[in-house]
């Protein structure tokens, strides 16, 4: 196992740039995902780490060791494609091998991992198979298995859930998850999906055109966007943008109050320490354990609130809306980057909410 | 795959309800009627010449009285006991191993380089499909001067280089020439088996030699492990048309050689030509003929069974849920040694720079290889008659002069007065190539674009899958075989010496390749799409013209191009059903040339080869993406 440390990379295609001046330090036995919009440079960055690119500009170290133009077979990583590239011709067991053979390593040796890593991963009825004979999910797991079963310094993977169904998926990642911490590995997940990311990750780096916006736990992500595009691109539905003087006090129009419509709900009297606005209900779009309602404001515009018994609320309706005030996150208009909260924290954020719900 | 394909019952025929749970799949009427004039030519063409030649094999004739005589199996028997055919058939093996292998190993190479990314790879694309797009009779014609003992270029250059102890007559020992023609086909027909294979490797996701390289393969360990067995399906059929066309090699045999010095090159299919066409044994040759192509039938079944694809295998999972991870723990993880990066014998940045240099080299060479005697040629078109006639012989031009050219092109000028009869007949014989090819492109490609999607939209139908296989049959039929029965069938109906002869014949072993390269093309076509247009209130006929057709484009042109450059360059058919200028074709009149020229006819002879040239390096250049795709098909006429 190895950190990895990316310094200053930048990447380019000919002139296409791709990564721009990339700064992430990944700890040894971390679990970090990368998130970003489709061609957002994640998988050119894999490939970076792997060898299989070279970087323009920058520096990658594996541990303590700089990679500088070291070939993709001397550095002990493995990655997950995203299309599992498993070798068509091989069954199962030579699939998983392969790595290994490639080491001068005794065949018992090399026999025993298989096994260990097809019983880690319930490979054992399929050995025999051709990678054509499996399914997307035994296929996913195959791939996971060629992976682990040389131990290597790190492991990558690229967006290797997106191909499975739903349920499959958040049984994979499970196991994932699982995998990761029983063998300590270092990982370093792509992902399109942010659910994803938050339920693995003990960090979450966000790109976008190549620039990294945020790199911190998934909590922090999620509450304290470094900028507007990290808040609009974490979290469905998409965090409200209301315009600063709403909020009264200090701030003027060139900021932004940024709310999370899963923060923002409807309560009959605002009680202190909130932000209150006022609307007209225009829609109201049940969504299993939450529904969420779309409230015109004065200003026109529509924003998006949560609550949790749609009974009694009727399109046309004048509502009121409240959010904890440090629920609300400040950007500044111009820039997009996040300067504070309307206030500090207190106490348990659970009790507010509570509190407010009862009050409905 | 239960759905069954709906029948027509109308021009807006709606898709009927897919039949579940049917054993048999039920065909629609359209589809017959799509491949019955495919079958029928096939049937026609091949199938009834074929029956004919076997019957001729069992007869003899008199050449005197003209008379028949059944003899059953004697011709057999005679030629089982004659060492004629014996040695013939050790020269035969001989020349089609050694060409199997080089155009294997000579393509495999071209298609690796190719297949890499550098500056100018589509011009070297181009180049190196030249010597196949060319007619073996003018690759013929090209090598037998390049070889030629007093005044070949091959000798004129090492004299040019001062190693004149080298030059020699080329062709004049025995067991050299039949070396030197195996490797002139190796040199025709190795672009072929490059394109075939450059097909395969382009059809390989580039993340399994990624993952490969993770995985600690290098170089070599990932060629053998991860291209070599996804290149095994193309290499079955590789061999197939590569033992075929070596087996049936005649154009550049009869351009170089004839069989001879004495009779050291003298393999079955000359011989079978000799007894037919020089001694007039009909039914001997037949008999001949016929043994060559039970050993291509014979071997195409061999590399079926070997390199063919595995069948069977385990049945596919019953579902996803068939052993579910993490259930039980047993075992721990094996103790592995600690990784060791690899300790190279050269520093990576060196290692780096050989690399480098060794892909220059071997490109280069691939590039000389391919271009050098296609230079050649030009160069000796461009050159005066003397400079062709100098003792000792050069390779360099004194001047160069297009007078070569007028001659062959405008015989009525005063630069021209003294041209050769071959000379005047090169303007008509080049406008008779294009019309038969450009005729034959559009018929076979309207045909077999029709059979093609029917075959493709039927696949599990048993009739189809069994004409299918008919049809892959006619394409391992040698031509050899049935040139006989078709100058016989066309003297009845009065059409030898007629373009019409040539057109009809090259249709029907041409219809049988396009419609299998349009089914494979057809194959890629997504089936959705033909279901949409028919909800979208389409007829099956418009359907296919209006919907299908534009989608298809590429492989239509990449049939267009395949048939029109087989028919360009066909030169037995032509040479035996035509005898005068009125169809002959061009390689007709090289051959005529080659076998009168005198000294100061080498001249025109070269400007004419250069002519017979022109279109099919044309379309290397301006469609080899088409090529590359069209090989895709696997099905490629020599
Ligand atoms: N070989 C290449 N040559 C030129 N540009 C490339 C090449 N490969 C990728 N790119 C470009 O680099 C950018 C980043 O690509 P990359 O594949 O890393 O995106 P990604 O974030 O993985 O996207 P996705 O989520 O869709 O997989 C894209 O704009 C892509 O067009
Ligand atoms: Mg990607």
């Amino acid at each position: 196992m190895a950190s990895i440390s990316i310094r200053n990379v930048s990447k380019s295609y000919g002139r296409t740039p791709v990564l721009h001046r990339l700064e992430i330090d990944i700890a040894d036995g971390e679990f970090v995902s990368f998130l970003g919009p489709s061609g957002c440079g994640k998988s050119t960055l894999l490939f970076c780490i792997a060898g299989l690119e070279e970087i323009t500009v920058g520096e990658i170290r594996l541990g303590d060791r700089a990679m500088g133009r070291t070939p993709p077979r001397d550095r002990n990583i493995a990655l997950v494609f995203q299309d599992y590239a498993l070798y068509p011709h091989m069954r199962v067991r030579d699939n998983i091998a392969f790595p290994l053979l490639q080491q001068s390593i005794a065949a018992e040796t090399v026999r025993g991992q298989v096994a260990w890593a097809a019983e880690l991963l319930g490979l054992e009825t399929l050995l025999d198979r051709l990678p054509a004979e499996l399914s997307g999910g035994q296929r996913q797991r195959v791939a996971v298995g060629r992976a682990i079963v040389r131990n290597p310094a790190a492991l990558l993977m690229d967006e290797p859930l997106s191909n499975l169904d739903a349920s499959l998926r958040v049984r994979m990642r499970t196991e994932i998850k699982r995998l990761q911490k029983e063998l300590g590995l270092t990982v370093v997940f792509v992902t399109h999906d942010q659910e994803e990311a938050m339920v693995l990750s003990d960090r979450i780096a966000v790109l976008d055109g190549g620039v990294l916006q945020q790199f911190a736990e998934p909590m922090t992500v999620y509450r304290e966007p470094a900028n507007q595009f990290v808040a609009s691109f974490i979290g469905s539905p998409q965090m409200n943008f209301l315009p600063g003087p709403m909020a009264g006090g200090a701030l003027d129009d060139r900021s932004l109050l940024g709310v999370r419509p899963h923060d923002l709900v409807p309560v009959h009297r605002a009680p202190d320490g909130v932000l209150a606005v006022e609307g007209t209900l225009a829609l109201v779009e049940p969504a299993g354990p939450v529904t969420y309602l779309d409230v015109a404001l004065a200003d026109g515009s529509l924003v998006k609130a949560t609550c949790a018994d749609p009974r009694g609320h009727q399109p046309g309706e004048r509502l009121t809306l409240a959010v904890p005030r440090h629920r609300v996150s400040i950007f500044d208009a111009a820039s997009g980057v996040r300067t504070g909260a309307l206030a500090v924290a207190t106490g348990e954020d659970s009790n507010d909410m509570k509190a407010m719900a009862h009050g409905l | 795959m239960s759905t069954t394909a709906p029948a027509m019952t109308g021009p807006a025929a709606a898709p009927a309800p897919a039949l579940r749970g049917r054993r048999t799949e039920r065909v629609a009427g359209f589809a017959y009627l799509a491949v019955a004039p495919t079958l029928l030519v096939v049937l026609l063409v091949v199938g009834v010449p074929l029956g004919y030649s076997f019957f001729l094999s069992l007869n003899r004739t008199n050449p005197i009285t003209k008379r028949w005589i059944f003899v059953g199996l004697q011709n057999y028997t005679a030629l089982l006991h004659s060492t004629d055919l014996l040695q013939a058939l050790g020269r035969t093996a001989y020349f089609a191993a050694f060409s199997v292998i080089g155009t294997t190993l000579l393509g495999g190479v071209f298609a690796l380089v190719l297949n890499e990314r550098f500056a100018g790879r589509g011009v070297l694309r181009s180049i190196v499909l030249v010597p196949w797009a060319m007619a073996p009779i003018s690759v013929g014609v090209l090598w037998s001067f390049l070889f030629a003992g007093e005044f070949g270029a091959i000798n004129g250059l090492l004299n040019d280089l001062g190693l004149s102890a080298l030059a020699t007559p080329w062709l004049g020992n025995g067991f050299r020439a039949l070396n030197l023609l195996a490797l002139v086909h190796v040199w025709n027909q190795a672009p072929l088996t490059a394109l075939m294979l450059l097909a395969g490797l382009q059809s390989m996701p580039a993340s399994l030699h990624k993952a490969a390289m993770l995985d600690g393969a290098g170089p070599v360990r990932r060629f053998l492990s991860i291209t070599l067995p996804w290149l095994k399906p193309n290499l079955m059929f590789i061999s197939i048309i590569a033992t075929i066309n070596a087996l049936m090699a005649f154009d550049v045999l009869w351009a170089l050689t004839r069989g001879g010095p004495g009779n050291a090159t003298t393999v079955l299919a000359w011989l079978g030509y000799l007894m037919s066409f020089q001694f007039f044994k009909f039914g001997e040759g037949a008999a001949v003929l016929y043994v060559l192509t039970a050993i291509s039938f014979v071997l195409a079944i061999f590399y079926f069974v070997v390199l063919g694809p595995r069948r069977g295998g385990a049945p596919a999972p019953a579902g996803t849920l068939a052993g579910l991870p993490g259930a039980r723990r047993v075992r721990s993880m094996a103790v592995l040694p600690p990784f060791r990066p690899r300790r190279g014998w050269l520093p990576p940045a060196t290692a780096r720079a050989a690399a480098r240099i060794g892909f220059w080299g071997v490109t280069a060479l691939v590039l000389i290889w391919s271009a050098w005697p296609v230079v050649a040629l030009l160069l000796m078109s461009l050159m005066p008659g003397a400079d062709l006639i100098r003792t000792p012989a050069t390779f360099l031009p004194s001047t160069l002069t297009l007078h070569n050219f007028i001659a062959v092109l405008m015989p009525d000028t005063v630069a021209a007065v003294n041209t050769s009869v071959q000379a005047q007949r090169v303007p008509f014989s080049l406008l008779n190539s294009f019309i038969v090819g450009a005729v034959v492109a559009v018929v076979s490609v309207a045909l077999g674009t029709l059979a093609g999607y029917a075959f493709s939209r039927n696949a599990k139908a048993r009739t189809f899958q069994a004409a299918l296989w008919g049809l892959l049959l006619t394409r391992m039929t040698p031509a050899l075989t049935l040139v006989l029965p078709y100058f016989i069938g066309f003297r009845v109906l009065g059409l030898i010496d007629t373009r019409l002869a040539l057109i009809i014949s090259y249709c029907s072993f041409l219809l049988p390749l396009s419609a299998w390269m349009m089914r494979s093309y057809f194959e890629g076509v997504p089936l959705s799409l033909d279901r949409a247009a028919l909800i979208d209130g389409c007829s099956r006929a418009k359907m296919l013209w209006k919907i299908l057709l534009p989608v298809a484009r590429p492989g239509v042109v990449a049939t267009a191009i395949f048939c029109f450059l087989a028919s360009w360059n066909e030169f037995l058919f032509a040479l035996i059903l035509t005898s005068t200028p009125k169809a002959q074709t061009i390689p007709v009149i090289l051959a005529g040339f080659l076998s009168q020229a005198q000294f100061y006819t080498y001249g025109p002879l070269f400007a004419a080869t250069v002519l017979s040239i022109a279109p099919p390096v044309a379309v290397a250049f301006l469609f080899q993406r088409y090529l590359v795709q069209g090989a895709l098909s696997g099905a490629v006429k020599g």
